[in-house]
């Protein structure tokens, strides 16, 4: 890729990321002319992707190396497009099912063992260890073995929450008001760090490298906007998408 | 007609199942054997899958256009988005990256597709902030849980929010860092576990209605 | 009066709160604040003391499994923890199931390959996309070369250098999956708790909450979690990066946000009790 390139990637991708911005002030067709290339740019590199790396390897190599068996599941894989055919659409079982029997006969084992019978252990083995425990340590090994019970009892007793049973999952309650405090403050972060993300790369496009493409895109970005606010008319689209 | 529109199907639910189940306790060369293949197959079933995806947002734009309904404009960029990325991968034959660096099919996911799909995740970052203003109430005693947690969670995870802590609770010798660390380690376990578990028994009753073909919403009607 | 003039700051437009988030993130990249991360959580640790502990020359499998979406928190850790690898001289295989990681898992290996002058097929290998993870995983536990008979361009592994002796998970040392998505839950279920192979993860700082559980059951060995677990790798291997000037960025936005929260509660209470 030539330097020429470069500056020109700079270019198209500060616009891109200011057009999707926009939205934030206001719906305009910058906005969705960069949201109609997402999907079609998203499902582009998804094509792309499992033509070069499955189709190619897994389906046309085998059987021009005369590997016919490849063409069951290839056939059942076609099958699942039959869904847009109403009167063949049933067609279209042969693919689910497979994919269906498959998924569940592995994951029932794959849960039991994982996340049910291990998380299990998981809180009654510290309970066992306690000879060796600190105090601290036999605290949190019995509030999250309490924690566990209570939310269980929240979720599994949802109809008779009388007396003490309602006092039990009432705890449980907090318990997992606690998770999703701490799954919220870092959602704070997650989408932070995304934007961080956009405006360290908005960053490097307004270098005088890149002919400060983010400061001329986002100056005739703010003059559409004042331009179409005196002349233009609005229309249905154009709401304030962003109250 | 309904043997092989239902019967086969079903059967072949039910018997994919039950082997991959068996499969998964039995170490056998037959059962071995059985799961490679069917593992490639599936592998390759699921290639198709987005196929789905693809033709119907593919109808849905080309209808916009060929009716020229209201914005159909648009549709047209959703067809631009895709070649620019097909013409590139096919001239590239699918390579991002060779020895000389990015190729066109690079240039274009680097420019294109990362600051698209980047940037319209990112934009959720104001409305978590606005929400935050305007909806985060602290109006029950649960809720007095869920912003602890969460304040503390925002507080101590950046050096600011450390030192801050620092010179308000220094005196206590409890750091940001250790109290995040008690929050993940037991109450907020105690509750995703018990969230864990409760969908664990859910999941797993219902991949045996599936196998066992009482679960059959997804076949579609008849 | 008093009243209604602080109700009006609910009224307020919420585009000043935008561009207020703006300023917050943006000034800290033009001007750093010099406010590194120091801190390093223990389940980060962990994941680097397993890598530090591995033999040289032991097979470490990596799952990339994040798209551009999610790109500024789990990027620079798979960054971080492939210089690592590298740097203790492990052999390094890298599959994907999403299709959007291809391109990032290039960039990484141009760029951070260049720099510990590893080469592709004697140090590394980087396998093609697959559709399906349990399938793919699955086949795996029995023979690596039945679901990658090819990498991603095309070259037969079975006689690639860097494979030498690795057939199935019995040769893997180190299994590490840095994803946005729940593929890490399936490296745990089906392959980490069925063949007993070390797992570790990386995830978004939104799904870090939820792996408590397998942390503490030692079902994962150690977890990276969103911009901040980046960040403290970054520290542990002594080579900052996006991680390390992500999180000084980060500083006043998280302010912000509590600001914002403390601030609309209390207008509340007082506009209860005027």
């Amino acid at each position: 890729m030539s330097e020429t390139w470069m500056i020109a990637g700079a270019w198209l991708s500060a616009g891109l990321t200011i057009a999707i911005f926009s939205f934030l002030y206001k719906d305009n067709p910058f906005f969705k002319i960069a949201e109609h290339l997402y999907l079609g740019a998203g499902m582009g590199w998804l094509f792309q992707v499992s033509v070069f790396s499955v189709w190619g390897p897994k389906i046309w190599t085998p059987v021009s190396h005369g590997d016919w068996l490849v063409i069951i599941p290839s056939l059942m894989g076609i099958s699942l497009l039959t869904q847009f055919i109403p009167k063949l659409s049933w067609i279209s079982r042969y693919g689910f099912t497979f994919i269906m029997g498959y998924g569940s006969g592995l994951a029932i084992p794959a849960t039991l063992s994982t996340d049910f019978m291990s998380q299990i252990l998981g809180t009654v083995q510290p309970l066992s260890l306690m000879a060796s425990m600190s105090p601290f340590a036999i605290f949190n090994a019995l509030l999250v073995a309490f924690g566990v019970i209570c939310v269980l009892f929240y979720f599994f007793f949802s109809v008779e929450h009388k007396g003490h049973f309602q006092k039990v999952s009432n705890i449980g309650i907090y318990f997992l008001m606690v998770y999703f405090g701490a799954a919220f403050g870092n959602t704070v972060m997650a989408r932070f760090s995304l934007l961080y993300g956009r405006f360290d790369s908005l960053y490097a496009s307004s270098s005088a490298r890149n002919f400060y493409a983010t400061q001329i895109i986002l100056a005739g970005m703010v003059i559409y906007f004042v331009l179409h606010s005196f002349f233009g008319k609005k229309g249905p689209a154009e709401g304030e998408a962003a109250h | 007609m309904k043997f092989i529109k239902k019967t086969i199907p079903l059967l072949i639910v039910f018997v994919v199942g039950v082997l991959s189940l068996i499969s998964y306790y039995v170490p056998h060369k037959t059962s071995v054997n059985f799961i490679e293949l069917m593992s490639k197959w599936e592998n390759i079933v699921s290639a198709f899958a987005f196929l789905l995806g693809l033709i119907s947002l593919f109808f849905s734009h080309y209808h916009k256009i060929s009716r020229k309904v209201d914005g159909w404009g648009y549709s047209i960029f959703v067809f631009i988005g895709f070649f620019a990325i097909i013409i590139p991968a096919i001239l590239n034959h699918g390579k991002s990256m060779t020895a000389a660096g990015p190729t066109s099919l690079g240039w274009a996911y680097s420019s294109i597709y990362t600051a698209l799909s980047g940037t319209m995740f990112a934009v959720l970052a104001f409305y978590i902030v606005s929400t935050a203003y305007r909806s985060f109430r602290i109006k029950s005693k649960q809720a007095f849980v869920l912003f602890v947690a969460a304040f503390v969670l925002i507080l101590g995870k950046v050096p600011l929010g450390q030192i801050i802590w620092t010179s308000v609770l220094g005196w206590t010798h409890v750091t940001v860092s250790t109290v995040i660390d008690w929050i993940m380690t037991v109450p907020a376990v105690a509750g995703k576990r018990g969230i864990m578990i409760g969908i664990a028994i859910g999941a797993i009753v219902t991949s045996f209605k599936i196998i066992f073909g009482i679960e059959r919403q997804y076949l579609g009607k008849d | 009066m008093l009243k209604e003039n602080l109700q009006k700051f609910f009224k307020i437009d919420r585009r000043w709160i935008f561009l207020l988030l703006a300023v917050c993130i943006f000034v800290p990249i033009m001007k750093p604040l010099g406010l590194p991360n120091k801190t390093i959580a223990p389940e980060t640790k962990r994941v680097y003391d397993y890598i530090e502990k591995l033999p040289p020359g032991s097979f470490v499998l990596f799952s990339l499994d994040y798209d551009p979406s999610t790109r500024p928190e789990l990027h620079p850790m798979a960054t971080a923890i492939v210089k690592h690898a590298f740097r203790k001289n492990l052999r390094v295989g890298v599959v994907t199931y999403i299709p959007g990681a291809t391109g990032m898992i290039e960039e990484i290996f141009e760029t951070v390959g260049k720099e510990y002058n590893k080469t592709d097929g004697k140090d590394y290998v980087i396998f093609p996309y697959m559709p399906n993870i349990v399938a793919a995983m699955t086949q795996m536990a029995s023979d690596i070369y039945g679901m990658y008979p090819m990498d991603r361009n095309g070259r037969d592994t079975r006689t690639m250098p860097v494979l030498d002796g690795i057939k199935n998970y019995k040769n893997v040392s180190f299994v590490v999956c840095i994803t946005g998505t729940a593929i890490l839950d399936y490296w745990v279920a089906y392959v980490g708790d069925k063949y007993s192979v070390p797992v570790a993860g990386g995830v978004t700082a939104i799904s870090q909450p939820g792996y408590g559980p397998y942390l503490q059951t030692g079902q994962l060995k150690g977890l990276l979690g969103g911009m901040k677990g980046a960040a403290e790798y970054e520290s542990l291997i002594q080579s900052p990066g996006k991680g390390t000037s992500g999180i000084d960025a980060l500083n006043l936005g998280h302010l912000l946000v509590l600001a914002l929260i403390l601030t609309s509660n209390i207008i509340i209470l007082i506009v209860k009790f005027l």
